[in-house]
């Protein structure tokens, strides 16, 4: 079970909540029991292939799932979860 | 509609000269406000961020995640949302790039800031889409 900070212009997916508690033991279960709660937030963080949009890291407390297992990083009751985009750009 | 109070607007008009020719970054924190014509984002606070991206700076910049993390930690700290990023184009108009579509997320504003020659020129507010294949220009005043 993790506690999911949920960015503000997302909150309207999640009945105005800025967090959410969701059960899983992975990272993967914790974002899949999220949008099972909350079912419009899906298209928001997967494609239609299931995959993580590529604009969204998602953070298990300070560290970055890409580096501790990806979806398979074990959570624990008291965790973090953050969903961060990534963003780039230029003039050219 | 995105209105910057004037303290985060000359923050940001600053930071983006003092970076000039490079570009720089940063987010925007506030709260938004509902009116009869619809909601309107108040920024209340800008956070200079740092250019991460590695090569010329000129044309590029690149926001590290754990930097929006720590803003977004600072606006929930402050009672307040990360409702947006801003960036600036040196010599260059205030139009959202193919680049910045790119590289964009749907779920903040992007203002960009335009400096001519060191100074501060125009400004413009976008919102990309999902797809990152268009942004439409928001109403932006500060």
């Amino acid at each position: 079970m993790a506690k999911v900070l949920i960015p503000t212009p997302l909150r309207q997916f999640t009945a105005k909540q800025d967090s959410v508690i969701a059960p899983g033991a992975t990272v993967g279960e914790v974002l899949a029991s999220l949008t099972t709660q909350f079912p419009d937030l899906r298209k928001q963080l997967f494609t239609d292939e299931g995959k993580v949009r590529s604009f969204v890291n998602v953070y298990l407390n300070d560290e970055d799932i890409r580096y501790i297992g990806k979806d398979a990083a074990p959570t624990a009751d008291g965790d973090t979860l953050s969903l961060v985009p990534s963003i780039a750009g230029g003039a050219r | 509609m995105i209105r910057i109070e004037t303290e985060p607007w000359a923050a940001m008009v600053a930071h983006a000269q003092a970076s000039y020719p490079n570009e720089c970054c940063g987010a925007m924190l506030g709260t938004t406000v509902s009116t009869p014509d619809g909601d309107t984002k108040v920024v209340h606070e800008a956070i200079a961020l740092q250019n991460a991206f590695e090569g010329a700076q000129a044309a590029r910049y690149e926001l590290r995640p754990e930097d929006l993390l720590a803003s977004d930690k600072a606006a929930r700290e402050r009672h307040m949302d990360l409702i947006g990023i801003y960036h600036s184009h040196p010599d260059c108009d205030a139009y959202f790039s193919t680049t910045d579509l790119q590289n964009s997320c749907p779920w903040y504003s992007f203002v960009v800031l335009s400096i001519q020659n060191g100074v501060f020129h125009h400004a413009n507010s976008w919102l990309p889409n999902f797809d990152q294949t268009e942004a439409a220009k928001e109403e932006l005043t500060y």
